[in-house]
């Protein structure tokens, strides 16, 4: 052993060890230095930068989810059910966080049996090639027992998520679509507008009618959903909730099963009609046809679809009620029979002889009836709707005072209706025809004005807005749609020097449903209420003539045919006014179909069917 | 004072103690189970609370401690004769795993022998620094430069061997500690400078024959967030879970780093991280206070042992449990390149753990059979 493991000198092995030892010492100072180092590095990661390094810790573990308030419900004024919510399922997919995809997508092709499988193979193809770390949605509608199948195996997929969520259903199809509108997807226009916070989480908004209106209201507030998730992203618990805020509740002023019948009384022409409740404002049906189904727009739209709706010459997307633009015809005479005896340009008792034609600067005017109504007074020329009297009683009157006898009642201006984008209509006077075209006025233009005709332009609101303080006797009413007490209140009163011509104007409305000579003394027949009426035909001069088919413009230039109405006469609880296009005159079309609205409002009855 | 005036059984009369009598160090020992026991703590947390693991963990420290009992009872003189022999084999076996090693993770590392799949670098990491301690048993002080240059060729002869396993990690790691025997028997000051000199004048050469999955590494270390979702993830989580530890640390089983699953190899490479996320700076350097004490244990052995070969080896053997610390504590915190090296006597895992406990059951030996007691 001695030999193996030779010890040196006692002096050299003193030197040796004296010498080792130093190394050792100073080798172990190293540890300790770089020990030290190691330290300070732990005091730099855990104590100087814990803040950030607990941040991401937590930014890691935690994952925040917005939960996307739930839309508002849209109710009728009887409480059904006019705009809803119904759960769908969507599978989510984030591709860096799935471990095998294809096994993935054979298991899907199994799952939905009802999907082709060539379409599942389709989308993941281009799936594939999408980021890896965004979150794509299948395209395919899943039912709710393929949502609970795919939840079983879920667990099975990281990087998949079933998503659950709300879908605006309106489940009364195209009923009083115009009305309430629709909602669709936000498009990149809407984004810049819209609050970020508010809208995180939510894909979609109100596009028109109620639903974009009182947006605000539907939309709810988002509420904040903390998760704990592990690094592939599988959701281990839910930490904090901040519920989210849903949409309000609304209740809207519209009578569902009303408005469903006003929509049936037009079949298939086209026009629109609004019953107003005149006592408080409130739109009881408003009704513009044709119509379409809203639930095509929620989820966007197909092509197909779209092309076909956008491109069908009975322009089924415009809203006819506050954007559709006629001359009110015959309607008018009632009022502008109002202006002429309170401002003494005429007396109700006076009598007008009509040949059948008025002449004036060398033109004639012709009456609707060719004949001519013999001696005419005010009320005589409302009843069967005399031109020749009123062509005379405006060269007294001038336009201007027809134009500030009418536009108390909210002709040539908005109605400030809870919609947006009305149309403002045309009441003309001598100041508006120089703003706008530039020219002035003619006395002639007087004469046409003065039954409805030449520049005047009207809404079926604004008509039966009218109709509606006309049956108020001066009360203006503010119409709307959303049941709101506020709204209800009345806004002002048209001036009113003596009660006694209301009541003539009013009787000789009467006497159009109920008298001798009425123009619409065929269904004012049996009316277990009385009530009022005028009706109206109108020419067509130009309602966008060029946006027709040239096959279809023979019938675009049948008359139009008007009706304004209220009942009953006392207590009026329902003003109408219908305009049905090129479909003739008013007391053959639509008088009968206001006739048998008020009806049924008021009776609850069937409607006769036996009207033509 | 010769050795023959002293006979074996006046050593033993003097050393009755238990422990003595098992050749075992008492204050290392200590060191070791304190150790091993947060170790065990350690993995039961990082493996998410997983009694399979942690109850394997249990049994390979038992069979590490046993190993380290059975090489305390080899008298140094033995592993004297054999070291020649041991170097051949340890020679023969690298040779073999390039010739026929199974390939693991993408490197022939390992030597597959039915049931038991062995790692010869493994072993060189014990052998290398013996057999350099051997040609440098009888050498005066300061060594000649012959011996030097032996011991050098050795030392790059057994690293190159490795390094075409490939495994550049292991392969500095073992050099190191055959140059630290080269240290400790004296080399020059002035060679140690002109090496480090050396060696950071020649890097640029050596990332020239570097793979690409190692400049990758380094670049990576250099800017962890250029590869988020690469290597540098492991950085990147590693530190934000040391970080979030705070001073007091989430607790016992309070890492969520590692339970959520966004620290990776958590209960191996990256236990110091879970480590640190659950106990905090206090934790930290409580652990670092065990690790220099079982250095300084195994370094006060060095200093009393007898002979060269004995002290060197001693010498050696603690200083490279020093730099597989600082290298794998370095790592974890973002100061080195990630390299594949477990922090020694906490991590998860059966070949290191061994080779350590053989190491320690060296150093015990060479403490526990001197034949004088005196200075």
């Amino acid at each position: 052993m001695a030999e193996r493991l030779n010890f040196n000198s006692d002096e050299e092995t003193y030197v040796t060890k004296r010498r080792f030892r130093f190394r050792l010492y100073f080798a172990y100072g190293f540890v300790l230095l770089l020990f030290a180092f190691l330290a300070g590095r732990m005091v730099q990661l855990q104590w100087l930068n814990y803040d950030r390094y607990h941040g991401l810790a937590e930014g890691n573990r935690v994952s925040v989810e917005t939960l996307p308030p739930t839309r508002g419900k849209i109710y009728d004024r009887n409480h059904i059910l006019l705009a809803d919510n119904q759960p769908v399922y969507a599978i989510k997919m984030v591709r860096e966080k799935m471990e095998d995809i294809d096994a993935f997508k054979r298991e899907l092709m199994v799952l939905l049996d009802n999907i082709p499988a060539q379409k599942i193979e389709d989308y993941f193809n281009k799936f594939k090639r999408w980021s890896r770390s965004r979150s794509y949605t299948l395209p395919f509608s899943i039912t709710e027992e393929q949502a609970a199948r795919l939840a079983v195996i879920n667990y099975k997929h990281p990087g998949v998520t079933l998503d659950a969520r709300l879908k605006r259903i309106y489940p009364n199809k195209s009923t009083a679509v115009h009305a309430l509108g629709y909602v669709g997807r936000i498009n990149s226009k809407e984004l810049k507008n819209l609050d970020e916070q508010r809208y995180r989480g939510t894909q979609i908004i109100g596009k028109s009618g109620i639903e974009r209106f009182y947006e605000d209201r539907l939309h709810g507030s988002p509420g904040i959903q903390q998760i704990e998730t592990n690094a592939r992203g599988r959701i281990l618990r839910k930490l904090e909730t901040l519920p989210a805020q849903p949409g309000e509740d609304i209740h809207l002023t519209i009578d569902i099963e009303l408005q469903k019948f006003g929509e049936e009384l037009f079949g298939k022409k086209r026009g629109g009609l609004v019953a107003i409740d005149p006592q408080n404002g409130e739109i009881l049906a408003f009704v513009s046809m044709p119509t379409f189904d809203p639930n095509l727009f929620v989820d966007g739209i197909d092509q197909e679809n779209y092309s076909r709706l956008l491109y069908d010459p009975n322009k089924p997307f415009i809203n006819r009620v506050i954007n559709g633009q006629y001359p009110p015809g015959s309607t008018i005479k009632p009022f502008v029979a109002l202006g002429a005896i309170e401002n003494n340009y005429i007396s109700p008792q006076k009598k007008i002889w009509d040949p059948g034609y008025f002449d004036f600067a060398e033109h004639r005017y012709r009456d609707w009836k060719r004949t001519g109504h013999g001696h005419v007074d005010m009320n005589t020329a409302i009843v069967q709707s005399c031109d020749t009297y009123f062509y005379q009683l405006s060269l007294d009157m001038g336009v201007d005072a027809i134009h500030d006898t009418m536009s108390p009642f909210g002709f040539g201006k908005k109605t400030d209706i809870d919609i947006f984008g009305e149309s403002t209509g045309i009441l003309p006077s001598q100041q508006w025809k120089m703003a706008t075209k530039g020219k002035p006025w003619y006395r002639g233009e007087t004469i046409i004005s003065s039954i409805g005709q030449g520049f005047n332009l009207t809404t079926p609101l604004q008509l039966a807005k009218a109709t509606a303080v006309l049956a108020n006797r001066g009360k203006v009413i503010q119409p709307h749609l959303l049941r709101d007490q506020l709204k209800n209140q009345p806004t002002e009163q048209v001036e009113i020097k003596n009660i006694a011509n209301w009541d003539k104007v009013i009787q000789a409305m009467e006497d159009v449903m109920h008298g001798a000579r009425g123009t619409a003394r065929r269904h004012g027949k049996g009316l277990p209420f009385k009530m009022a009426g005028k009706t109206g035909t109108a020419q067509v001069f130009s309602l966008n003539e060029a946006d027709y088919d040239a096959d279809a413009i023979d019938k675009r230039l049948h008359d139009h045919s008007l009706f304004i109405g209220f009942a009953p006469v006392d207590n009026p609880r329902i003003a109408v006014a219908v305009i049905a296009e090129n479909a003739g005159s008013g007391s053959a079309t639509a008088a009968p179909m206001a006739v048998n609205l008020i009806k049924k409002y008021l009776t609850r009855e069937q409607p006769q069917t036996d009207d033509k | 004072m010769k050795l023959e005036d002293t006979g074996p059984e006046q050593v033993y009369r003097r050393n009755k103690g238990l422990l003595e009598s098992l050749h075992i160090d008492g204050w290392l020992l200590l060191g070791l189970l304190l150790l091993l026991a947060t170790s065990i703590a350690v993995v039961y947390s990082a493996s998410g609370g997983d009694e399979a693991v942690t109850s394997r963990h249990m049994i390979r420290i038992g069979i590490a401690l046993t190993l380290m009992l059975i090489f305390a009872q080899i008298p140094p003189n033995l592993i004297y004769l054999f070291t020649p022999w041991l170097f051949f084999i340890g020679i023969l076996m690298l040779v073999a795993v390039i010739l026929v090693g199974d390939i693991g993770k993408g490197a022939q590392r390992w030597l597959d022998f039915g049931p038991v799949k062995f790692q010869p670098s493994e072993l060189m990491k014990l052998v290398l620094p013996i057999t350099v301690a051997w040609l440098f048993a009888h050498s005066q002080y300061p060594p000649s430069y012959q011996r030097l240059g032996m011991g050098a060729l050795v030392i790059g002869f057994t690293a190159s061997l490795i390094v075409v396993q490939p495994d550049l990690g292991t392969s500095l790691l073992i050099a190191m500690s055959g140059l630290f025997v080269l240290f400790f028997a004296g080399l020059p000051w002035k060679i140690i400078v002109a090496a480090i000199v050396g060696a950071v004048a020649s890097a640029p050469i050596a990332w020239h024959f570097m793979h690409a999955y190692q400049k990758q590494r380094v670049l990576t270390f250099l800017n962890p967030e250029s590869d988020p979702l690469g290597s540098g993830y492991h950085i990147i989580q590693s530190k934000i879970a040391i970080g979030s530890g705070g001073i007091e640390g989430k607790g016992f089983l309070g890492s969520t780093q590692a339970h959520l699953e966004f620290l990776p190899e958590s209960t191996t490479d990256f236990i110091f991280s879970v480590l640190s996320e659950e106990f905090g700076l206090l934790g930290v350097v409580l652990l670092l206070a065990l690790y220099a004490f079982v250095i300084a244990r195994g370094l006060y052995i060095a200093a009393q042992a007898q002979d060269n070969f004995t002290r060197l080896i001693a010498a050696s053997l603690t200083m490279t449990l020093f730099v597989y610390i600082f290298v794998n504590i370095g790592m974890v915190s973002g100061l080195l390149p990630v390299v594949g090296l477990p922090l020694p006597l906490v991590s998860y895992g059966g070949s290191s753990l061994v080779t350590l406990m053989i190491s320690f059951g060296i150093l015990m030996s060479i403490h526990t059979h001197k034949r004088l007691l005196t200075d």
